[in-house]
């Protein structure tokens, strides 16, 4: 070839160019392809792949009749993509307007609206608008309502929240779900396992806008939702109960309140209720310290509530009769060859027996108990009522107790423990106690959960009633059973729990808070633990108020009697107790009537009193 | 359909308006190439908008057969005539560039013109745009070509005054498209402009000096850029949101967005730490070359431009190349890489047989830009270059840019056609 205008020199470097210029492409193009496929590609793939998590619908709470005590509603979040929208979308603005209660101009603004300002390489540019959210928290139906218009452009993300429909009703027992969906307490947090259900997930590609390609759906596991979980708790007695604690907190403005209904027979709870309490729907305006179940952490001296213990004890070893006497008189007694100084009694007291030393709450009498019964026999007792270990109440962390082991004993413990000091005790564990001698001897277990239930109402797991163990004998409790019922007499310490043809049991506590390391005067633990009728006992309630003000001692007969016979008149007519035949010797004996009942609480002194 | 076109050329009543001096010849090389490189490339800006929907891939057939017919019509005139009318082509491509300009200088609204996202570069009718800078790509190279092959060139200081005309031919439309400002179509004027004066046999003192001084260019951008890293830098400032904030106190006119893409093909992780700004294109072009690998997905299986992760503004055109590499893997990269090359070699070839200085001009001068659309492109889709909007030749959708190329590859059929042979 004659390359008559251009050097050959010059040609084949312009040759040269080219073909380097294709070569750096093609080894660039092989380092990509071949070299970096493996790592730039599994990227691409992280990127893409999607999973999608289906929530399941949390189960229920109810109460032994249905009642819904928790739920979970479905909400949406409508939101719209106005590149979506069609033609004749626009016709039905008014009717979207209506359902979602917005002003139509608004809503057509937000039709109108298919761009923002977002920054792009070359300063502000526009951007789609893909989601703008037009409404929070709509319910279910109206959601439906809004999807039958058919207007694909605007949908909604489902959520859903828990929602606890009585407020504070039952808080402790129930708990809540908290904002990350954990369940932090109470039955939610037990039971969490039988009610969160199953997660499901739809695993997918997503494109470069971060929306799901349906078409790439590579697997879908739908949710299964939660069961529910049915309760003891009635909730209208836990109404009524909670009213009580609200007057109580009215009239002696305590540091806390605690009062727990429950059957004796099967140790299901009715309800149970607390002061300081809170609202599970914003728990978060209220303090962690509200949050406490007292009924289960709280610890306090029992005092004459534990005295069935050692008079139990004693009669169930055959020691003592009912009536046998002993002098409450005398200042000391004699045990394991030492003399011992017995506690006091309020008032002076003379020969006591048994029965009396139960309804008239003598200290010295009961100290005399626990002499004659032995350390070894008082501590077996107050074990196998159920003090100094955990009640099995499941729902929360429990507090055991404290009841030191007869090692850990000084010389005064043997005088001081039948007397309800020298041990704590939650109110849950004095309840279960108190339910052992209305049920015949046997402690059971205290329970708030009957049944976890599916979708049809099947029962899925029952919680049966627990039995503990036999504390005593059912004769033992049967005697037991008529001492307390003298204690709503007319010598006993706790008349205001009185109520006409229910034949009432119970045994008060007053108990002087340790303040700085002494017994203070002025801080009492107010308790009355009860049950009734006495022959076949339908109820137990226990009501513990924790430091109320009054002017003198804080008796349980004055502060916690009154509550109990409340609660208990209402839980008369919501369940419907018959009446039971009125002993007239009793009655006389005690000298009390409805009328003398009025005029006795004007009193302030009460006539027997237990510390 | 080129091979129907081609018998129609031989057919003689279409025949009749060619003039032959010598037997009946024609470069099939050129054509096959073409049209193999326009089916693929209609092929994938298909798969491209397969989910998204969308013609382009129909409006790019309709342009591809357009374009085929003006390359007929190139191919069946005597290349001559470009000699005598060059500044005809050329002055029509300047004064269009001329509204252009004005409007993005002086921010006045006129008829037609169109500004997208700050630049201005486009005749807007309706359903086409038209871009000008085409024209003006074809003019100056045909300009510089007539200007080049009528004069004598040798020593610098004898062809002072050559270099002046051609000096002015060149920097007046460059200069108006860098008041677009459109970088990427600049790029393509000065290696075709210097490669035409460095086969026109221009003295080598000229080449050493033109070096040096694109050396210190791209040393004073360097430094720009640096500056301008620094800057944004020391005053807390997000190369992402607060472009603009430095341009103001450069000599240097490039805008911030322009600094960007440079710092983002020398240091993507200073721009662009996340990857989901200025380098997102670049990450999911790189993306999509690898995933590739050797094989390719299969044909259609792509994933990243359908499902939006290369956007789709640029899938169908300045990166279609990823796509296809997406695709079609190693094997058919480097196949269409190979195709590029055969064309390109063959503008070459032709401009060896060229017996005039004139065609031989043309036709090293169509390579020319030929080539440096292809590496550019190409090379900014695998990270070798920054990213600018330079398309693809007969694979970018885009209809004046098919038919640009159709008309530069006519002239080089024209030249094949048309040469003078001795023997």
């Amino acid at each position: 070839m004659n390359r008559s205008y251009v050097s050959a020199f010059r040609f084949l470097l312009l040759v040269f160019a080219v073909l380097s210029c294709f070569v750096v492409l093609l080894g660039r193009l092989y380092y990509l392809h071949v070299v970096q496929h493996e790592r730039l590609a599994g990227l691409a793939d992280k990127a893409r792949n999607r999973v999608q998590v289906v929530n399941a619908r949390r189960g229920d709470i109810v109460d032994a009749r249905g009642n819904l005590l928790a739920t979970t509603n479905a909400v949406y979040t409508i939101g719209l993509d106005p590149h979506s929208l069609k033609e004749e979308d626009y016709a039905k603005i008014p009717e979207i307007a209506r359902l979602l209660d917005l002003p139509e101009a608004k809503l057509t603004e937000a039709f109108d609206t298919r761009y923002r300002l977002g920054s792009g390489e070359a300063g502000k540019e526009p951007r789609a608008i893909r989601w703008t959210k037009l409404a929070e928290n709509v319910e279910e139906p109206v959601y439906e309502q809004l999807s039958a218009l058919g207007v694909r452009a605007v949908y909604g993300n489902r959520q859903y929240m828990r929602v606890y429909p009585g407020g504070e009703l039952a808080a402790h027992v129930l708990g809540y779900v908290n904002k990350e969906a954990q369940p932090v307490m109470g039955v939610e947090s037990y039971l969490d396992f039988y009610l969160r259900g199953q997660d499901g997930w739809h695993e997918s590609e997503r494109d470069g806008r971060r929306q799901e390609l349906a078409q790439f759906r590579r697997r879908e596991v739908e949710a299964t939702n939660g069961l529910s979980v049915e309760l003891s708790l009635s909730a209208s007695i836990q109404h009524a109960v909670e009213e009580e604690v609200r007057r109580v907190v009215a009239e002696f403005n305590p540091q806390a309140v605690t009062i727990i209904v429950g059957e004796p027979a099967t140790g299901y709870i009715l309800a149970m209720a607390n002061y300081p309490s809170f609202d599970p729907n914003h728990f978060w305006d209220f303090p962690i310290d509200a949050q406490r179940n007292r009924a289960v952490t709280d610890m306090f001296e029992p005092g004459s509530t534990f005295k069935i213990v050692p008079a139990a004890a004693a009669l169930n070893e055959g020691l003592v009769k009912a009536d046998t006497v002993f002098d409450c008189a005398a200042p000391t007694a004699e045990y394991k060859g030492r003399t011992i100084k017995l506690p006091g009694d309020a008032h002076r007291m003379e020969d006591l027996t048994v029965e009396e030393i139960v309804y008239k709450s003598s200290n010295r009498g009961a100290a005399q108990l626990g002499i004659l019964l032995g350390e070894q026999k008082l501590y077996q007792y107050a074990r196998a009522f159920g003090y100094g270990e955990a009640s099995g109440y499941a729902p929360s962390p429990e507090a055991p107790g404290t009841l030191h082991p007869v090692s850990a004993w000084d010389g005064l413990t043997i005088s001081r423990l039948p007397m309800g000091h020298a041990v704590s005790a939650t109110p849950i564990q004095v309840h279960a106690a108190m339910g052992s001698v209305a049920n015949g001897g046997v402690l059971m277990e205290p329970q708030v959960v009957r049944r976890v239930f599916d979708e049809s109402g099947e029962t899925v797991v029952r919680f049966a009633p627990r039995a503990r163990r036999r504390a005593v004998t059912p004769e033992t409790a049967a005697q037991i059973c008529d001492m307390l019922e003298k204690v709503v007499g007319g010598e006993g310490t706790a008349k205001r729990a009185f109520i006409e043809d229910y034949a009432v049991a119970g045994k008060t506590g007053t108990t002087q808070k340790i303040i700085d390391g002494r017994y203070s005067s002025q801080h009492h633990v107010a308790s009355f633990s009860g049950f009734f009728p006495a022959d076949s006992p339908r109820l137990v309630i226990t009501v513990v108020v924790d430091d109320p003000e009054m002017r003198g001692p804080a008796y349980g007969g004055l502060v916690a009697a009154p509550a109990f016979r409340n609660v208990a008149k209402h839980c008369i007519s919501t369940l419907g107790i018959p009446p039971v035949e009125t002993d007239a010797e009793l009655v006389s004996a005690s000298g009390i009537t409805p009328s003398s009942l009025a005029e006795n609480s004007a009193r302030t002194r009460p006539i027997a009193t237990a510390f | 359909m080129l091979t129907q076109l081609a018998s129609a050329v031989k057919n003689q009543r279409l025949a009749r308006f060619v003039r032959h001096n010598d037997e009946h010849r024609t470069d099939w090389v050129g054509p096959a190439c073409i049209a193999l490189l326009g089916l693929v490339g209609v092929f994938f800006i298909y798969s491209a908008q397969s989910y998204s929907g969308g013609g382009a891939w129909k409006m790019q057939i309709m342009w591809l057969l357009v374009g085929a017919a003006v390359y007929t019509l190139i191919s069946l005139v005597n290349y001559k005539v470009f000699l005598e009318y060059a500044h005809i082509v050329y002055w029509a491509g300047v004064l269009l560039l001329l509204p252009l300009a004005a409007q993005s200088l002086l921010g006045v609204d006129l008829p037609l013109v169109e500004t997208r996202s700050g630049s201005t570069r486009w005749y807007d009718f309706g359903p086409i745009s038209i871009q000008p800078t085409e024209l003006a790509k074809i003019g100056t190279l045909v300009m510089v070509s007539s200007i080049l092959a009528r004069s004598e060139i040798g020593t610098f200081r004898e062809s002072i005054k050559v270099l002046i005309k051609v000096g002015f031919a060149f920097f007046l439309p460059l200069f108006l498209i860098f008041l677009q400002p459109d970088l990427g179509s600049a790029l393509v004027f000065p290696p075709m402009v210097f490669s035409l004066l460095y086969v026109s046999k221009l003295s080598q003192r000229f080449f050493a000096v033109s070096f040096a001084a694109f050396v210190a260019v791209v040393l004073i951008v360097g430094f720009d850029v640096y500056r301008y890293k620094s800057f944004m830098e020391s005053n807390d400032l997000s190369f992402l949101n607060d472009t603009g904030a430095y341009q103001g106190q450069s000599i240097i006119p490039l805008k911030d967005y322009q600094r960007n893409r440079i710092l983002t093909f020398a240091a993507p992780q200073v721009v662009d730490p996340r990857g989901t700004g200025v380098a997102w294109n670049l990450n999911q072009s790189l993306i999509a070359v690898a995933g590739g690998g050797l094989s390719g997905k299969g044909l259609g299986e792509g994933t990243q431009a359908k499902l939006g992760y290369l956007p789709p503004t640029v899938a169908t055109n300045d990166f279609i190349f990823p796509v296809l590499a997406e695709e079609s893997g190693f094997l058919g990269s480097a196949l269409v890489l190979l195709l590029f090359l055969v064309l390109v070699a063959n503008g070459i070839r032709i401009a060896g047989l060229a017996r005039d200085r004139f065609g031989m001009l043309l036709a090293v001068g169509v390579s020319v830009v030929f080539m440096v659309h292809i590496f550019v492109n190409i090379g900014m889709t695998i990270g070798l270059m920054p990213i600018t909007g330079l398309p693809l030749p007969f694979l970018s959708y885009g209809g004046s840019f098919v038919l640009s190329c159709c008309i530069l590859q006519g002239l080089i059929q024209s030249v094949y056609r048309f040469r003078k042979d001795f023997s």
